[in-house]
């Protein structure tokens, strides 16, 4: 009984070679075509998407924006007090002095209230904290020399998405304690009062309801 | 010889005939400027936003959305107010999709028109709050 010699299997075969037939290779450079022009595709739909143009306010286009927010929140601000003024100036059932402590503290709410939305203001047009109140003092300085009530009519403006959420609330704020104020001036001398409201028109994080239909 | 005339001229003519009447050359990207889209639903709502309009598809797309909200109650010169979506109860992402058959007229929003001005402030305001 012969014995065989054992493969020496350290040693590759000389024609040693993978076959791959045409059909093969055609599929698979298909595939890889369709590969690189899917990848081309998507590379340039996303750089086409990064270099659309988009249309950014310029310096002189943000002032009238902020010209307005600031016109918005004072005449929130006027419409309040003269609301408090007028009700004040009523004969009511309450004491004179009862009647001129709630009106006043009204009114001191109310200039609270229109500094913070100032200061709000400030504060998204990118001004520190320390910044912003000044400018909130210096707006307020130029509203009560010239009201809005007494300037003339300007053509309308449609606020950025980021002032109207600060006029509204301002809005909001202020018809709530001209409001309240009103029900104690109004109320009989034996009715229970009403708690005050805190002041303060900064952008709350409550989440809005859906869209309602437009107009 | 005619056939040269087929390749060189004719088939260009074609070509560009079909290209003229189903392509806007200001929609093509790089040229122009920015084109905000207002789709007008069946339900009343307006959304306004760059626009992805492909005719395969069964829905438009929209991204960087605003819409009107009523502002009567508010002290704005209008009585109107657009609002950014994002902020609503489910706080969604910046794409909507809706449906074709919803949609009774999609419009171009001109860049110096209210609409036009507030999107472009609102996105001065972002740049400078990211400062």
């Amino acid at each position: 009984m012969s014995t065989r010699p054992d493969r020496d299997t350290s040693r590759r075969p000389r024609d040693a070679a993978i076959r791959i037939s045409r059909r093969t290779l055609a599929i698979g450079a298909t595939v890889a075509g369709a590969i690189v022009a899917l990848a081309l595709v998507l590379a340039m739909a996303s750089f086409i998407g990064a270099n659309t143009p988009r249309s950014v306010a310029t310096v002189s286009e943000m002032k009238v924006q902020q010209t307005a927010a600031e016109r918005d929140v004072e005449r929130a601000f006027e419409q309040a007090t003269d609301q408090v003024i007028k009700v004040r100036a009523l004969n009511l059932a309450i004491s004179a002095e009862q009647a001129d402590q709630i009106a006043a503290k009204a009114l001191s709410d109310l200039k609270a209230l229109r500094h913070s939305a100032f200061v709000s203001l400030g504060q998204i047009q990118g001004l520190a904290a320390a910044e912003a109140e000044p400018y909130a003092s210096s707006v307020e300085t130029r509203f009560t020399a010239a009201p809005v009530a007494k300037a003339p009519t300007p053509s309308p403006v449609l606020l950025a998405p980021r002032y109207y959420t600060i006029v509204s609330r301002m809005s909001e704020l202020a018809t709530q304690l001209a409001e309240q104020a009103t029900t104690r001036l109004t109320a009989s001398p034996t009715s229970t009062p009403v708690p005050s409201l805190r002041p303060s028109p900064t952008p709350s994080s409550r989440p809005s309801p859906s869209p309602s239909p437009s107009r | 010889m005619i056939r040269t005339v087929l390749s060189f001229v004719l088939v260009p003519i074609l070509i560009g005939t079909f290209l003229g009447g189903a392509v806007d050359p200001q929609s093509l990207p790089f040229v122009g400027s920015e084109r905000i889209s207002a789709v007008f639903l069946l339900d009343g709502q307006a959304y306004f936003g760059s626009l992805e309009d492909s005719p395969l598809s069964g829905t438009i797309v929209l991204r960087d959305v605003y819409y009107l909200n009523d502002a009567s109650k508010v002290t704005t010169d209008y009585p109107l107010g657009l609002v950014k979506r994002g902020n609503e109860l489910h706080q969604p992402v910046d794409v909507m999709y809706v449906r074709r058959d919803k949609v009774v007229a999609i419009e171009r929003v001109t860049l110096a028109s209210p609409i036009g001005q507030a999107i472009a402030s609102e996105r001065a305001l972002n740049r400078a709050a990211a400062k």
